[in-house]
């Protein structure tokens, strides 16, 4: 259990930052790696920048960070130009991914060593130490030395060693990744926790999309250096803005269906490649009017295409029947994962977790069009 | 054959090997302890005896006794020390750059410095003194030291940069982070990390400047500036008669502190010399 106040107890007073990041480029030699990035991270705000890796998101987080030089563009943290400001004056802290906490010291001087090098009054450190311990509640481990310890304590203690300096931003960089999952699920409920207490402005680096969605309050979807679309988890999720996106967010990943648009007496359809034709629901028929007779790409998540729903949701429009043969069937327990082809195409549906239909037979689902996505097959944007 | 057996007999075949090894380099030792416990008359006996028939403890006695001799092991002290740190003083800044910065040709820089060791300061003997004598500085343990200093560099910085390179980054840019420069970073983190690699490194050079023959045989003549491996060499040309067991004595008194040194500190030497080659 996380109890949230700054150590100091001036939480009230404390300023929060809004960092600001303005056409970023990075290059090494002449290899370009951040290719004009822009984003503002509001006050307090809770930022995960995530991709695949090589996607720049850490060099991104180390240029803030004043780790690594800026080959163009700007960063601003509260009005302020930090390109050239060394990382000890940005009032930033960062959590690694390796901890980073200095082995020769005691948890009780790796909490203190930002405080100590800012010249704090040493009853201030002490004090602030003992805090930051409790709120962390490794007050226990304060005389250990960092190898003595647990790779969960040592992720607190690096988180503890961050919350003591009382930083204007928190950086964090893939802070998660060398834990294992059960210990990786708890400290992202800590790490939420006590941003919702402490709410200050925070950059979170990760590959892992689950740890986007469940910390962010919103998100950069990164690629190759530059951004793909930035937005809510629920937007990211609901209205992804290209196929990578709608493919990089979501677990199962989205079922992408190459398939043709068409024009059928009273309505739309759209029709998988060797597969039957699905109804586009009137809401959404006249933002595809225009691609009738051309070949799209259709993607429809796993959940999307399911048996789970009620009499209501059923008897909606959207909801086009679908029967599929199960080639593969993997029960979850809380539902089931069916692999089934529709046309050419393997898709993954998420079906009730109560029955797990056996290989071969055939299942009835029901498509739910309502939340489907058409992509330009060559550009790969959202249509 | 049994896998046991046959591991047996690889064992063999290594102790014998061993044994062979180290009765190649022990040998000349035995020898020397040998010689340095005999009567002048026994010197040149003509069968082999390890052991002599009238053994003594005389010869060491007149090594000691010799004025110059404790001058000797403080001259040979000085030098080994005073090179060894001002090679540290060099090495560390240029292993840490070697290990923190990318730069242009760095491979050739590190591959440079280890063809430099290469050379044997015998090849540059006589460019060496005639360098050394225009610019004033044969006769003197400044200008001897500078040159153990060059010699022993380029390898204190392989090694340092082997232990550095053991000292994550993020351990200095969390410090950086924190409120240090780069410089109070390498202070307050780096250094203290690395401390026991500093020491087995200074240590290693420390024992090589005690054994180093060359250089001050070409720079220093004074015999009141000589450390003790061109000292007792000089034992030789010093006493009238027959000196071998003399010299031999001082030689054992002279590898003494080099062998205590190392048996004591040997783990630590063990790890300088293994850093980097193991993943740890």
């Amino acid at each position: 259990m996380i109890t949230g106040q700054w150590p100091y107890g001036q939480s009230e007073e404390r300023a929060v930052a809004h960092v600001v990041v303005s056409q970023l480029y990075k290059k090494y030699g002449e290899l370009q790696v951040v290719h004009g990035v822009d984003f503002e991270i509001g006050d307090g705000e809770f930022m995960v920048l995530v991709g695949p890796s090589g996607c720049g998101k850490s060099t991104i987080l180390r240029m803030i960070a004043g780790l690594e030089g800026v080959t163009g563009g700007e960063i601003v943290i509260n009005d302020r130009m930090m390109n050239d400001v060394p990382p000890r004056d940005r009032d930033i802290a960062m959590v690694f991914q390796d901890y980073a906490l200095y082995p020769h010291m005691s948890v009780r001087q790796n909490l203190g060593f930002g405080l100590k090098m800012r010249n704090a009054p040493r009853a201030e450190v002490e004090a602030t130490v003992r805090k930051t311990a409790e709120t962390l509640q490794i007050e226990a481990l304060l005389d250990r030395k960092p190898k003595q310890l647990s790779g969960g304590q040592r992720q607190r203690v690096a988180i503890g060693r961050a919350i003591a300096r009382e930083p204007q931003v928190f950086l964090f960089d893939e802070p998660l990744s060398n834990l294992d999952a059960k210990l990786r699920v708890e400290m992202r409920t800590q790490i939420k926790r006590l941003h919702m207490s402490f709410k200050v402005t925070s950059i979170y680096v990760t590959h892992d999309q689950t740890e986007a969605m469940t910390l962010a309050d919103r998100i950069v979807v990164l690629r190759d250096g530059r951004i793909e679309q930035v937005g809510t988890p629920e937007e990211l999720y609901a209205r992804p803005a290209n196929r990578f996106v709608a493919g990089f967010i979501g677990s199962p990943t989205m079922n992408f269906i190459e398939a043709q648009v068409v024009e059928e007496g009273n309505g739309l359809r759209v029709v998988p490649v060797g597969g039957p034709p699905l109804a586009i629901p009137k809401s959404r028929a006249q933002r595809y009017q225009r691609h009738a007779g051309r070949p799209v790409i259709l993607g429809i998540r796993p959940e999307d295409v399911t048996n789970t729903w009620t009499e209501e949701s059923r008897a909606r429009e959207s909801a086009v029947p679908l029967d599929v043969a199960v080639e593969i069937s993997e029960p979850l327990g809380s539902d089931t994962l069916i692999f089934a082809r529709l046309g050419n195409a393997e898709i993954v549906c998420r079906a009730s977790g109560m029955s797990a239909p056996v290989s071969g037979s055939a299942i009835r689902l029901n498509a739910h069009m309502d939340r489907m996505h058409l992509f330009d097959p060559e550009s790969g944007m959202a249509l | 054959m049994t896998t046991i057996g046959r591991t047996r007999l690889a064992d063999i075949g290594t102790y014998v090997a061993f044994g062979v090894i180290c009765l190649f380099f022990a040998g000349p030792l035995l020898w020397l302890v040998s010689l340095s416990i005999r009567t002048s008359a026994e010197i040149y006996v003509s069968n082999i005896n390890l052991w002599p028939k009238n053994s003594t403890l005389e010869n060491y006695a007149s090594a000691l006794n010799n004025p110059l001799f404790p001058i000797y092991l403080w001259n040979g002290l000085k030098l080994a020390v005073g090179g060894a740190f001002g090679a540290m003083l060099f090495a560390a800044p240029a292993a840490y750059a070697l290990s923190r910065f990318r730069f242009r040709n760095q491979q050739l820089t590190m591959i440079g410095l280890l063809a430099v060791q290469m050379i044997s300061p015998l090849v540059i003997m006589v460019p060496l003194y005639r360098y050394m004598d225009r610019v004033g500085l044969t006769d003197s343990h400044v200008g001897a030291m500078m040159i153990y200093i060059a010699v022993a560099a380029p390898l204190f910085t392989w090694m340092l940069k082997g232990f550095l390179d053991g000292v994550p980054q993020s351990l200095e840019e969390a410090a950086m982070i924190d409120g240090c420069t780069r410089f109070g970073a390498f202070m307050r983190i780096v250094l203290p990390l690395s401390l026991p690699g500093l020491t087995s490194a200074f240590v290693l050079n420390a024992i090589l400047g005690w054994s180093q023959f060359i250089i001050p045989f070409i720079l220093i003549s004074k015999p009141g500036l000589l450390p003790i491996a061109v000292g007792i060499f000089n034992f030789q040309g010093t006493y009238s008669q027959t000196s071998t067991q003399i010299l031999a004595a001082a030689s054992v008194i002279s590898i003494v502190p080099a062998v205590v040194v190392f048996l004591v500190l040997q783990r630590f030497i063990v790890g300088a010399l293994m850093s980097g080659a193991v993943k740890g």
